[in-house]
């Protein structure tokens, strides 16, 4: 009889122990095999993506002639497009690096560009993060703004040797500084517990009274320089609506966010070229 | 049947204690039942007093307004960076007991150390109280040098602001760096990771944007407690946010209107005093807008043109007393002053005397400009006509004192008309001395010369002084001698006025009364239709009338001694006045420049007062105090063409 109790009660006490265990472990000890569990997952999600690049090349391998032709000639077109545009993006940066030559301004702050493969999603209603394909041997350093062409993405929160992951946007835990664009003061943008279904969506807060947003008209929320993590100017999302916060001066509001941004497959890493000069200006 | 059934039945002495349980439990249940049926309110509200606690926070003050609309006082975002120290209890909880560790160590080794005679147990005891305050000020400083790294900066927090802030108001946040910049605001938003107890507090700060522009009409406001007397007195412990306190100007005078409404939040806090839950809140809302009277653009003028000198500027739409421009130098930038006034801004602007508001806190002399209300005492009395004349020969003796005139070798003949223009104060001294100290005493009165105007501004100054014999006999206990109705009739002597009295003066007279109600409130049309001033119509004849015009249009004409202040296409009437004033330990000149236009259809009056800062400078109030009236007429003109008289800009 209390053989059978025993047996009930042993894998109640097995879990016991191990809490036990685990809570005397010390940090440094839970954080070494945290980190490691992170590198020891990451190839299998590295190898998952060139497998999945590898699917996606043998189907577009089944393509016919014609189609390849006219998708040849789509990219060329595009190409064209997008070397006009790199021209036009230069003369447009001496022209800008003549003005503030002129005006004695302060450089902006300089980016390198990594462009990463999108390897994992980690979506759910608490916490909002990618897996991309590059980590510690490119040099991503932790706190990096990443982006798409479609504005900002995120973060980056952990580097690993291969992998890093990317806090985004829609995450709760993800919060920057904003403005509404052609407006220089600074709000703030943070993201929200999203719903199942529908477009992702962020909040706004601290705008001014005076910054007026409708259905009709929506504001483009943009990032700031000001932070010293994003260079000023990319996208964030529209603000339709702002109401009265709780300090009874400045509104709040939501943000809708691009809908792209929990499908996308490729994204770029900004990494400063030099750290924050925090007697400068202008980050 | 059990033993105790049998018992029951039979032994009288448990039957004794049955009855006495019995009437035991009755009574407990029967106390229960009163307490939680019946006076269950007395206990609620014990409750409550133990567990909640209220969270006062005021709303933004209301933004204050030119008559245009333009923003002379509003409300800027004022960014700190702070923590709720409930969240902390866990890393003070750690530091603590490391503390305590690492002091017991010290400890036992001092105590090894300590010959074994002079031993004492009471050196292996730590001072608990100090150390917990240690740990605390450990954890907190390392947020602030947190946030350091992002911003910069390099502050630290004092152990006795942390004291205070756990004795006295526990529920609110702390405030770790206050006054962060836009730049170091968004920094913190974006490099302190969400969870981090620190948190970017938003309030409210006082912002001005024309700086130092009618700094001291605006007024600033003060952070202080709250009145005891609006925090609800129903037992519930309540913390409460700084609420800012109108000091000066407007500020002050409307503080009611400006103030906004204070929000609520009522909390369950754990046996601690921690916060648990938020069970009410109500949303503090922004005090009422104020419209001022004010044009930024003629105040701007007015700024501008006083420049680095110490004097006073105003301007007053003449029919409804509204005061267009009003301005003080030296002066100080508000902003400087927004959130907290720093002990050197305020020793620097001590030392400057800008503090003092010249237009309606100090009074002067008002020099030749009074020879306008002498004038027209005279008149009223008649004992001058339009065609009085006097031959000026440069001096004028009364008794055994010679009195001088402005002009060394004299005006020659003069009327009244012509005296006004050339100031002269032969014709003054005579017609003076004529009509007596009661005479130009009382008609200064009647112009309200001897009472505060009641402008919606505190501290205007009740050192005004008309002089009358009693007024001497009383004050410096000696007779009233001719000499002194020769300097009074000059507006020398005792006289004393303020600039802000002079133009109300200037304003009167061009409407043709004797009172004229300054405000500093924009009124509607209906409101200034059915303006009061108060006073009554000056009384004088229309030949009368036309010799004081005439001498007033003079003053600004080809030969008159403001005849800087001359503007094409526009008829300006004036006086302009110099006096001898006791100033910063020294005497100093005084000049004076006081007019209105158009002649014809009076809109704007003006006074101009510039202090002389020095011995060495020799003021005149129609090359120093002109030009600046000057400046105010030509932007009355570019702001309100068509009340000038001149065609509207296309």
């Amino acid at each position: 009889m209390a053989n059978i109790r025993l047996e009930k009660i042993k894998p109640l006490v097995a879990l016991g122990v191990f809490l036990v265990a685990w809570w005397v472990v010390p940090t440094t000890v839970k954080s070494f095999l945290r980190v490691n569990f992170s590198e020891f997952q990451a190839p299998a999600w590295v190898a998952t993506s060139y497998l999945d690049d590898l699917e996606g090349f043998w189907a577009r391998r089944s393509h016919s002639k014609v189609e390849l032709i006219e998708a040849g000639r789509e990219v060329a077109r595009a190409k064209s497009l997008y070397q006009f545009n790199a021209q036009r993006k230069e003369t447009l940066e001496n022209e800008i690096q003549r003005l503030e030559a002129i005006l004695n301004l302060p450089s902006r702050r300089e980016f390198r560009y990594e462009v990463a493969r999108v390897v994992r999603r980690d979506l759910n209603a608490w916490w909002q993060q990618i897996i991309i394909r590059k980590g510690k041997d490119y040099d991503i350093p932790e706190g990096a703004a990443v982006v798409f062409s479609g504005g900002v993405v995120g973060r980056v929160v952990e580097v690993n040797a291969f992998t890093s992951r990317v806090e985004l946007v829609t995450s709760p835990n993800f919060r920057m500084a904003a403005n509404f664009e052609g407006d220089e003061r600074p709000v703030v943008y943070q993201g929200v517990v999203q719903g199942g279904l529908g477009a992702p969506i962020g909040s706004v807060r601290d705008a001014p009274q005076d910054v007026v947003a409708s259905t009709q008209f929506p504001l483009k929320l943009v990032s700031t320089r000001l932070g010293g993590t994003f260079p000023p100017g990319l996208m964030i999302g529209r603000v339709s609506w702002l109401e009265p916060g709780s300090t009874g001066i400045f509104q709040a509001g939501q943000v809708e966010l691009d809908t792209s941004l929990l499908g996308l497959r490729e994204v770029a890493v900004l990494i400063p070229l030099y750290p924050i000069d925090f007697d400068s200006h202008a980050p | 049947m059990s033993g105790y059934d049998v018992h029951r039945g039979e032994n009288p002495r448990i039957l004794f204690f049955f009855w006495i349980v019995m009437g035991a439990s009755l009574t407990l249940v029967l106390g229960l039942g009163w307490r939680q049926l019946v006076a269950y309110q007395k206990y609620e509200e014990i409750e409550k007093r133990q567990t909640e606690r209220r969270v006062l926070k005021p709303g933004p003050r209301g933004d204050i307004y030119d008559r245009k609309g333009n923003l002379l006082v509003g409300n800027r975002p004022h960014y700190s960076a702070v923590v709720y120290l409930d969240d902390l209890r866990r890393e003070f909880r750690t530091e603590y007991s490391q503390i305590i560790r690492a002091e017991r160590e010290r400890l036992n080794q001092i105590y090894e150390l300590t010959p074994e005679d002079e031993r004492e147990d009471s050196q292996l005891r730590p001072n608990y109280n100090d150390l917990q305050w240690r740990a605390r000020q450990n954890v907190i400083q390392r947020y602030v040098d947190q946030i350091n790294l992002v911003t910069g900066r390099d502050d630290t927090l004092s152990t006795r602001k942390i004291i205070r802030h756990f004795n006295e108001q526990l529920l609110l946040p702390l405030p770790l760096v206050e006054d962060l910049s836009a730049d170091e605001y968004a920094r913190l938003i974006e490099q302190v990771p969400v969870q981090s107890p620190i948190k970017v507090h938003t309030d409210t700060a006082r912002y001005y944007p024309y700086g130092v522009a009618a700094a001291h009409t605006l007024g600033y406001v003060q952070n202080v407690n709250p009145d005891p007397d609006e925090i609800p007195d129903d037992g519930i412990k309540t913390f409460t946010f700084k609420t800012k306190l109108g000091k000066t100007g407007l500020e002050r005078s409307f503080d009611t209107l400006l103030s906004g409404q204070t929000g609520t939040e009522i909390w369950r806090v754990d046996p601690l005093g921690f916060q648990d839950t938020l069970l009410e809140i109500e949303t503090p809302k922004q005090g009422e807008d104020l419209i001022a009277s004010i044009d930024i653009d003629l105040q701007l003028a007015a700024e501008t043109a006083l420049g680095d000198r110490t004097g006073a500027a105003v301007a007053l739409d003449i029919h409804s007393g509204e005061v267009l421009a009003i301005a003080s130098h030296p002066s100080y930038d508000l902003n400087d002053l927004s959130p907290f006034i720093p002990r050197a801004t305020f020793d620097e602007i001590n030392e400057r005397g800008a503090w003092l508001n010249r237009t309606l806190q100090l009074s002067y002399p008002p020099g030749s400009t009074f020879k306008l209300l002498t004038a027209i005492a005279g008149m009223r009395h008649g004992t001058i006509t339009p065609e009085l004349e006097h031959d000026c020969q440069g001096v004028y003796r009364v008794g055994n004192r010679i009195f001088r005139c402005n002009a060394r070798y004299g005006h020659g003949v003069v009327n009244v008309a012509a005296s006004i223009e050339s100031s002269c104060n032969v014709y003054f001294y005579a017609e003076g001395l004529r009509m007596g100290i009661d005479v130009i005493s009382d008609e200064a009165k009647r112009f309200g010369l001897d009472q505060k105007t009641g402008i919606e501004v505190p501290f205007e100054t009740s050192r005004l002084v008309v002089p009358s014999k009693a007024w001497k006999r009383e004050q410096i206990g000696a007779g009233w001698v001719p000499g002194d109705t020769a300097n009074t009739a000059i507006g020398q002597g005792f006289l004393l006025v303020t600039p802000l009295q002079m133009a109300t003066v200037m304003a009167s007279i061009a409407r043709g009364e004797t009172r004229t109600q300054p405000t500093l409130r924009a009124l509607t049309n209906e409101e200034s239709s059915r303006i009061d001033h108060g006073g009554e119509p000056i009384g004088l004849t229309p030949q009368q009338h036309a010799a004081m015009w005439e001498g007033m249009e003079r003053v600004v004409g080809q030969d008159g001694t403001g005849r800087l202040v001359q503007i094409d296409g526009l008829r300006i009437g004036g006086k302009t006045g110099t006096a001898d004033f006791r100033a910063h330990g020294k005497n100093v000149n005084l000049a004076w420049f006081v007019g209105f236009a158009p002649v014809d259809n009076p809109q704007i009056a003006v006074a101009v007062m510039v202090e002389g800062t020095s011995a060495s400078e020799r003021y005149h109030g129609g090359s120093t105090a002109g030009p600046v009236a000057k400046d105010i007429f030509l932007e009355f003109i570019q702001q309100y063409p068509e009340r000038a008289g001149f065609a509207a800009a296309e």
